[in-house]
């Protein structure tokens, strides 16, 4: 597998750079995620959505629908509607998902946390997709030294606790939504480089690529024209799962008391503000917890159908 | 057939007076998205103790698939196997795989084709073959070891006692085949299947392999069925040939009677496509016209009828039956035989 | 096989050090003084007088530097304001934080693997569908969800079990120590199980298709050793590898569950310590982590070949 080193800048790159020897292996708990997802799944499904599919679907489009029109559905304001007399209340017919600890419903703040908490986790991994996505394409497509550089940078990213990277930033930061979107795309940056990279490697290897710049196509062009499709399907349904991971992480983060600031209304906010009422008001934790699973479960299978639609392969990753 | 009525059957016959193997009727058949795959339809023969069987046939003409279906070596799901295996007297079709594992390894055991895939890359040889006879001799760690050298040493393994802690991606493979026939004439198998043990070899180490089959076979007293697409391998090797087509065997003899009475168009063209000493050098192989047969549909009729070049009408409508042997023991299925020493036959070996 | 276990080591230390002065920028990025934040009532000169005293008016890579030596000699700093020194925090949260994981890790794989072991064995039948469309859902089941829930019905409902836990050294009282750390083991187990098993079991899947499988049935060897003897080694290397890198995940699993349940461990410390803006302390725990990760996957690298005599050989090639 090693060829022999021809000088020192070679080695440097090599030495800090070694994904050749686990190239098949998921170096960061996204990827490693997405393997175990696809795990399962024998291998491309029939075409047309199966019925757990066009759930998966449903579900995510109410939830984005409620996220959208939030501010106009007849729901109370989930910051100022607070009712400290009717504090921790379990569900009623007129909070069907019961009150907080400031007696704000916590249905509607369902609602809200999906609105901030889908943003964040979207505009995280949509920062993460186009950044970490030009440089996979790139270091992928030049690969001689820009390309080990680059390599070498996003596996040292990807050595360290990702969470614990998370944690570093927005404490640093601050604790806004856009700090912890910030902080959430750092850490999918150097996910999607990585995918983006190894497809793009294989892929640039392939004749027709080297058929277009034979005929004269420009780098820029042969990348986005010709390699691009192709490897859009793995950074897709990376990137899908990517987003629940965003979520679970967003609320890992308020629920350490890291994460956005309470006066934004985010689902780990939510569960953090009802971890103190556990035996009086269990609901306030349970709701937004399956809401969080459900649209885990959602963005796990819809990545995996992606995956098994394109065939995009495990070993690609 | 379930396990209560193999095990009435094994307690009432085996028997040393019944041949070694009885294949009759012997049908497998693959289920498939596309269809039912009829790999094996049909086939019967008798194997006595210590003699050699050759099948031959190209890939797809389900060789293969007839040896692992004797020795009941299939998936478990999606195959239908029916019709009977007699190994001495006792019926192996429908017996379940603890039962079988009785008779792998011990009774009857295989090489297979490639010996770059066929062993464990995280074991080491010595490993490999001890646990075999572990399994079925009641012997302790070290006799195993001991055989282990002594089945290296006869296969021809230099270095046994270094090569026992080898891995084997640390041989050749022609060194990784010796070790699978050691493997398989481990406990002295009294039938030796092997599954073009050659064809995955360098040129050069084929005739070492077939050597080293022979001899065991003969030194053991083991029957041994030798599957290959060569009929050149099977020349000098085998007491019999049998030629399969399409899951039947369309001709089976005696090896020499084969070679010079052949009598299935199918064989002849088999055996035209085997480059000769004699041919002037670039001389143009010839080559089995057509596909080999698809086994999901396939052809009306003699099955081999949209490839031979004497086919008729009468054979692309009726499927001949395998004759009864002859004074020779000479059985084929064919309306229009080849005729005796009609086209050139001779000339291998 | 010495070169590229050296080059291998270089590397990790290279990644350990990179780490740590990124983390080391950070802090020099944030808002907000660690002066004004430990006298924020301090006069002008006393603020100047601190910032001399913590070195933080020296350029970075100097003040990088410091920390590096003084923590490679095994003086980890001290917190801000109570003086308290890091290492004797380290010394009672670190061996928590372990436990923890350690547990966990062991507890996943215990059960990820005789269940990835028999699906693959019987892949496509009731059981195994079953297996897997559980673990599928455990997949999205996140851990601090597991934690609440554990909280709420065994820890607060139906008091089975301590919530609030004040964890006793496993020393001390083997049962104590047990009943306090079984709610955070299960939490952080669950989620791991499923990421073991459904990767052990395709990777089983695919060895259980391979020739050599054959041949050991050839030889007569019982299937329940085929699979174990034959067929999970060559398959567990995937596992082991992502088992190496999931402490990464594990870690951050550590802190959420650590939070959750008020666990003193290095988790716990580290929020704790973001919190409270404490730098030197945090700087430390950040390197101890990475360390950490780091060597565990060092390990795995040597484990790997142990288990893959082919890598081995390779590698000693190299």
């Amino acid at each position: 597998m090693r060829d022999p080193l021809p000088d020192h800048g070679e080695e440097l790159i090599h030495l800090m750079h070694d994904s050749e020897a686990r190239s098949d292996v998921p170096a960061d708990s996204v990827t490693q995620h997405f393997a175990a997802v696809s795990a399962g799944t024998v291998k491309a499904k029939k075409k047309g959505l199966t019925i757990g599919a066009w759930i998966a679907v449903g579900w995510m489009t109410l939830l984005i629908l409620a996220a959208i029109l939030a501010p106009v559905l007849p729901i109370p304001d989930p910051i100022n509607d607070a009712n400290p007399l009717k504090a921790a209340q379990g569900p009623t017919l007129n909070h069907i998902f019961g009150l907080d600890g400031n007696g704000r419903d916590v249905f509607s703040r369902i609602i809200w946390g999906a609105r901030n908490s889908l943003f964040i986790a979207f505009a995280a991994v949509i920062t993460g997709f186009i950044i970490g996505g030009a440089l996979g394409l790139i270091s992928g497509y030049f690969k001689g030294r820009v390309g080990g550089v680059l390599g070498a940078l996003t596996d040292i990213l990807l050595a360290f606790p990702q969470l614990v990277l998370a944690l570093a930033v927005v404490s640093f930061l601050g604790r806004t939504v856009f700090n912890v979107t910030m902080a959430l795309a750092i850490v999918s940056i150097p996910i999607l480089a990585r995918i983006t990279r190894a497809s793009t490697l294989s892929w640039s290897e392939r004749d027709f690529v080297t058929a277009a710049r034979a005929q004269g196509a420009g780098h820029i062009r042969t990348m986005l024209r010709e390699i691009l499709p192709n490897v859009l399907p793995a950074m897709l349904s990376i990137a899908l799962l990517g987003i629940a991971v965003a979520i679970v992480a967003e609320a890992s983060l308020s629920l350490v008391g890291a994460g956005v600031k309470p006066d934004v209304t985010t689902w780990g906010n939510v569960i953090f503000s009802g971890q103190a009422y556990l035996r009086e008001a269990p609901s306030m934790v349970l709701f937004p917890s399956m809401v969080i699973f459900f649209t885990v479960y959602a963005l796990n299978y819809l990545g995996d159908v992606l995956r098994a639609t394109f065939d995009v392969r495990e070993s690609a990753l | 057939m379930s396990a209560e009525s193999f095990a009435e059957s094994s307690a009432t016959t085996p028997s040393s007076d019944a041949p070694l193997l009885v294949v009759n009727n012997l049908k497998t058949y693959f289920k498939t998205d596309r269809g039912l795959v009829r790999a094996v339809d049909g086939v019967s023969f008798t194997l006595e103790r210590g003699r050699t069987l050759g099948v031959v046939g190209e890939s797809g003409s389900g060789k293969t698939v007839l040896a692992r279906s004797i020795m009941g070596l299939l998936p478990k799901r999606d195959v239908e196997r029916s019709g009977s295996v007699k190994f001495e007297g006792v019926e192996l079709v429908g017996a379940d795989n603890s039962l079988m594992a009785q008779y792998w390894g011990d009774q009857m055991a295989m090489v297979f084709q490639d010996p770059m895939t066929s062993l464990n890359p995280v074991m080491r040889v010595g490993k490999q073959i001890t646990e075999g006879l572990r399994q079925h001799l009641d012997i302790s760690k070290d006799h195993a070891n001991q055989t282990a050298l002594a089945l290296l040493s006869s296969v021809g393994i230099p270095e046994p006692e270094r090569r026992l802690r080898q891995y084997p991606h640390e041989m050749s493979g022609g060194m990784r085949q010796r070790v699978m026939i050691a493997i398989a004439i481990a406990c002295g198998p009294k039938l030796l299947f092997a599954d073009e043990p050659t064809t995955a070899l360098d040129v050069t180490v084929q005739a070492q392999i077939l050597d080293l089959l022979q001899t065991q076979q003969r030194d053991r007293y083991m029957a041994m069925i030798l599957v290959t697409h060569d009929l050149g391998v099977v020349a000098g090797r085998t007491d019999e040939i049998a030629v399969m087509y399409a899951g039947k065997i369309v001709e089976k003899a005696p090896t020499k009677v084969l070679f010079s009475n052949l009598r299935h168009p199918y064989t002849e063209a088999l055996l035209s496509s085997i480059p000769k000493i004699s041919d002037p050098s670039h001389t143009r192989l010839k080559t089995i016209g057509g596909r080999p047969p698809n086994l999901i549909n396939p052809p009306t009729g003699c099955k081999f009828s949209p490839r031979c070049a004497y086919a008729t009408d009468k054979c692309r409508t009726e499927e001949p039956p395998l004759s009864a042997p002859d004074s020779d023991g000479h059985q084929f299925s064919c309306w229009f035989p080849v005729e005796l020493s009609a086209k050139q036959t001779s000339g291998v070996r | 096989m010495l070169r590229t276990f050296t080059l291998k080591f270089l590397r990790l230390v290279l990644v350990v050090l990179v780490v740590t002065f990124i983390t080391f920028g950070l802090t020099k990025l944030q808002p907000g003084d660690p002066v004004s934040k430990i006298i924020p009532f301090g006069t002008a000169q006393q603020k100047a007088a601190l910032t001399q005293d913590l070195g933080l008016n020296e350029p970075v890579y100097q003040q990088y530097g410091k920390w590096l030596g003084n923590f490679l000699q095994g003086d980890f700093g001290k917190y801000y304001d109570s003086k308290q020194s890091v290492n004797t925090v380290i010394k009672t949260s670190l061996p928590v934080s372990l436990e923890l994981m350690l547990y966990a890790q062991f507890f996943a794989l215990l059960i990820a693997i005789p269940l990835g072991v028999t699906t693959a064995y019987r892949a496509g039948s009731k059981y195994d569908r079953g297996a897997n469309a559980t673990m599928f859902a455990l997949l999205a089941l996140p851990n601090f969800v597991v934690a609440l829930l554990l909280a709420i019905y065994v820890g607060a409902k139906w008091q089975l079990l301590p919530t609030q836990s004040n964890v006793i050294p496993f020393p001390l009282n083997p049962l104590d120590n047990w009943t306090y750390m079984l709610m955070p083991v299960v939490a952080l187990t669950l989620g791991q199980i499923a990421v073991y098993m459904r990767l052990l079991r395709s990777d089983m899947i695919a060895t259980l298709q391979e020739d050599f499988i054959t041949t050991a049935k050839a030889k007569g060897i019982p299937t329940r050793r085929i699979l174990w003897r034959h067929a999970l080694r060559p398959s567990s290397l995937t596992l082991l590898t992502v088992a190496g890198l999931n402490v990464g995940a594990l870690i951050g699993g550590a802190i959420v569950v650590e939070n959750v349940f008020g666990v003193p461990g290095l988790g716990k410390r580290i929020t704790e310590a973001i919190l409270a803006k404490q730098y030197p302390a945090l700087q430390s725990y950040v390197a101890i982590i990475a360390i950490l990760y780091v060597t565990v996957n060092f390990a795995i690298d040597i484990l790997y070949s142990v288990l893959d005599p082919r890598i081995r050989n390779a590698r000693s090639v190299a």
